[in-house]
């Protein structure tokens, strides 16, 4: 049934994590504190970038070999059960192990891979210099490797159902991991919430995965994308059966209105933020709905373009509504998080356009469209765990400036010595705490540069082609089906805004002069968290190159299966993007880049730009940037208070009152359901037990009548039912 | 030799007699003795039957009874004198411990 080759041991990906979880765990539960494991072994961290490094190398030879077949799908199975049937045949498989890789796996694989070795080396340095994290850190690396194991075994899954325990499996970590600092009460409650509410959507999952069941008898992606099998099923049943596993998505993925827990799981370890709530995880409600794509192929032409429809909406929505609330967050990390809700928007909105091409038999349109989406996703990905972990460097580096100001009382006339609880009162996350670190934290600042670059969709740099992809494909869509006008409308939209808060946070974090006494004191200094930054960096520059691959691949010969020459894939992808044939396509191109480019960032610098100290001098990337803020920030006199304090601005502030809602609605059902079972507990079950323990008691009383402690009549009893016993025989005889 | 019907009909009258015995009288000996009546009166009716059948089977169950109906009657007599002991009375009128 398998081939021979790499893919035999592609297993191991996900299983070498997950045998490292109870080795790091047990290993730190008996050396804790040693200094063999503190030193040498970084309680944990070593162990666990090793079994990352061997999965990533595995991982990179399993696409190497998927790469050479492009366009095919390997499977490899590893064990597998059968019933017998009564001639000694096999049935159809009943439940199995195995493997399962086409493009999409390969895509996923690889950023899962990578971004978790990488975030391995950035929390080495992150977590085992954080003093609060005395002598836990091997639990960190223990949950961390067993989410490497679920995000690698999800993708690599060859039945939804191995997806959907894979899938539980990372929803426990991240349970596990919001909740590190769990003597916090806003830890504990985030991460409650963050299990709670993907709960909510992961009962639909099931909800759906159980209809697909009946429809196919099996889970099995070779049974259920085989395109006669879905001729056969009702395609009205199928769409709701992808309906419910979507709204699984929803939740995995923090989309509107299952978005209410990512902004509050930042509670969570740096790191944990970057690897799980900004590049993989998160990815899983993607990767789910793409997943989707052969129904789509293979079903009725236009059967399930409503729920096209509805995945592109609700991506539109929570693009425009994440970035609103971007807006005026002032927590570094809450502004990453809705600015990752915001683009995995993009992406659903992409993936929406996708299915309905699929679905109206436009095959090479929704190729692109899902090569797009994909693209985006991996470009996300990349720059959102670079800006995670620059915004954790921003944050420990502050944390030590504060601590060093604190106890020394540095040079300036700013003495606190006296606030000796000093943590409580100044917030390291704060952007107001921040500005001016641009020419002190060069690494960061320019991997935050470059990332923040990507997600807007500057030119040429990653999130831009596969951007440009998603909105020219949702306008695509548009000009063919007119309710897709509003997803277009909202994506379009929201590439200005993007512009405007991945802008803002980046003047108001590195711009400026310094705004506290910290500020002025940080320093760029942690071993360890600079080499995935820069490694980052590099690759979201040179995501041109994947554009190139990504265009020769789908855009140019992609029915062939095999890549065109790269030089030419960049080529193609260049005029696609600026000088399309279609007047229309190469017009929207140039108003995103306006909106994106030029709009957006003009507001944030208007607002929060202005230049450095006199004597500092950034990189000269980045110094541009800064002096034509200084500029258009002195030029502007643009005057925002009717807006920062209008109701509208509180409102944002406010999250937009979604959690207050949830939180009311809350209450109200579960205090109400709680009065009702209390009523049913109290009457119905109450009842009935006393019922019968009353009955039983007076059937007793009645029966005890029966003993009367008389030899005489238990010899008459005996003598009685040994007649009957006789009368009965004889009757029976 | 009689015929095995009549001593049939009076192993049945003995059967009878021990029961009623069995039922009325309170003092324990006589319910005792009325008990070793009715077993005797099974023992008379397997006997009839072994003969009237002619397979010696009845003959060993009834020798086999009265080996077991000795050892009754001793444990009943120690209970008896036990039982006297405790409530200085053998009338089963008297003795209701397990009443209710």
């Amino acid at each position: 049934m398998s081939e021979s080759g790499i893919i035999d041991y592609a297993v191991l990906i996900p299983l070498l994590p997950m045998l490292a979880f109870p080795v790091i765990l047990f290993l730190g539960r008996i050396f804790n504190g040693t200094p063999t494991w503190v030193k040498n072994l970084k309680e944990g961290g070593i162990i666990a970038l090793t079994v990352m490094g061997a999965s990533l190398l595995l991982a990179l030879a399993v696409i190497k070999e998927h790469m050479n077949s492009i366009g095919a799908t390997n499977v490899f199975t590893w064990f597998e059960t059968h019933w017998w049937e009564v001639d000694g045949a096999l049935t159809d498989r009943v439940f199995g192990v195995g493997i399962y890789i086409d493009h999409l796996t390969v895509m996923l694989l690889f950023v899962a891979a990578f971004l978790c070795f990488l975030i391995n080396i950035f929390s080495i340095g992150y977590m085992n210099t954080d003093p609060i994290n005395d002598n836990r850190n091997h639990r960190f690396y223990a949950e961390f490797v067993l989410f490497c194991s679920g995000m690698l075994g999800m993708v690599l899954a060859d039945s939804f159902l191995w997806l959907f325990i894979f899938w539980e499996l990372m929803g426990l970590c991240s349970y596990l991991l919001i909740g590190f600092y769990y003597e916090r009460p806003s830890a504990a409650y985030a991460a409650k919430k963050a299990f709670l509410t993907t709960r909510v959507g992961d009962v639909f999952l099931v909800i759906g995965l159980a209809m697909l069941w009946n429809m196919f008898g099996s889970l099995d992606y070779a049974v259920v994308f085989d395109p006669v099998e879905i001729a056969k099923v009702s395609s009205s049943e199928l769409q709701i059966a992808l309906g419910m596993m979507f709204i699984g998505a929803v939740g995995k993925s923090a989309q509107f209105p299952l978005h209410v827990w990512l902004p509050d799981a930042m509670e969570g370890p740096t790191p944990v933020s970057a690897l799980i709530h900004a590049a993989t995880m998160v990815n899983a409600g993607l990767y789910l709905v793409a997943r989707m794509f052969p129904f789509f192929q293979a079903a009725d032409i236009g059967s399930l373009s409503t729920l096209a429809i509805i995945i592109a909406c609700i991506g539109g929505i929570t693009a425009v509504m994440a970035a609103l609330i971007a807006f005026v967050q002032m927590d570094l990390k809450k502004v990453l998080a809705y600015s990752t809700m915001s683009q995995l928007a993009y992406i659903f909105t992409g993936l929406g356009c996708a299915l309905w091409f699929a679905n109206n038999g436009y095959e090479e349109l929704a190729t692109f469209a899902l090569g797009a989406s994909l693209f985006h996703l991996f470009n996300h990905a990349m720059a959102k765990g670079m800006l995670f972990m620059a915004s954790g460097s921003v944050i420990h580096e502050m944390h030590h400036a504060h601590h060093e100001v604190a106890h020394h009382g540095h040079d300036d006339d700013h003495h606190d010595d006296h606030h000796d609880d000093h943590h409580d009162d100044f917030d390291a996350q704060s952007m107001a705490n921040m500005g001016g670190l641009a020419n002190k934290m060069p690494i960061t600042a320019t991997a935050m540069f470059v990332g923040s670059m990507s997600i807007i969709g500057i030119p040429f740099i990653g999130g831009f082609w596969s951007k440009e992809g998603i909105i020219a494909s949702a306008w695509k869509v548009a000009l063919k089906e007119p309710v897709f006008l509003f997803p277009a409308m909202l994506v379009l939209i929201g590439a200005g805004m993007t512009g405007f808060y991945m802008s803002r946070m980046w003047f108001m974090t590195f711009a400026g002069k310094p705004k506290t006494d910290v500020a002025k004191h940080v320093h760029e200094q942690t071993p360890w968290i600079p080499i995935p930054l820069v490694v980052l960096t590099f690759m979201t520059l040179s995501a041109f190159i994947l554009a190139g691959m990504h265009a020769g691949a789908w855009l140019g010969d992609y029915q062939s299966g095999h890549y065109s020459n790269f030089f030419s894939g960049v080529g193609e992808e260049l005029q696609y993007v600026f000088l399309n044939d279609d007047p229309f396509l190469m017009v929207l191109t140039y108003v995103t880049i306006g909106l994106s480019f030029i709009l957006g960032p003009s507001f944030a610098m208007a607002l929060y730009g202005g230049s450095l100290d006199d004597d500092d001098e950034a990189k000269p990337w980045m110094q541009w940037a800064i002096d034509l803020s200084a500029r258009v920030n002195k030029n502007s006199n643009f005057d925002n208070s009717a807006w920062a304090n209008s109701s509208l601005a509180y409102s944002l502030e406010k999250r937009l009152h979604f959690d207050d809602w949830y939180d009311a609605a809350m209450l109200k059902i579960v205090v109400g359901f709680a009065y009702i079972s209390a009523k049913f507990d109290k009457n119905v079950i109450d009842g009935v037990i006393k019922t019968i323990e009353s009955t039983s008691q007076a059937a007793s009383a009645k029966l005890r009548a029966l003993t009367t402690g008389s030899a005489r009549d238990y010899i008459m009893m005996t003598a009685l039912g040994t007649l009957a016993i006789f009368l009965l025989l004889w009757g029976v005889a | 030799m009689i015929d095995p019907a009549w001593v049939s009909g009076l192993a049945a009258i003995l059967f009878i007699i021990g029961l009623w015995g069995a039922f009325s009288r309170k003092n324990a000996i006589v319910v005792l003795m009325c008990i070793e009546l009715m077993l005797n009166a099974v023992n008379l009716q397997f006997v009839a039957a072994a003969t009237h059948w002619g397979d010696v089977n009845g003959w060993v169950y009834a020798v086999f009874a009265i080996a077991i109906a000795a050892a009754e009657v001793a444990i009943g007599l120690a209970i008896f004198l036990s039982m006297y002991n405790q409530h200085e009375t053998i009338s089963l009128d008297e003795v209701n411990l397990l009443k209710n």
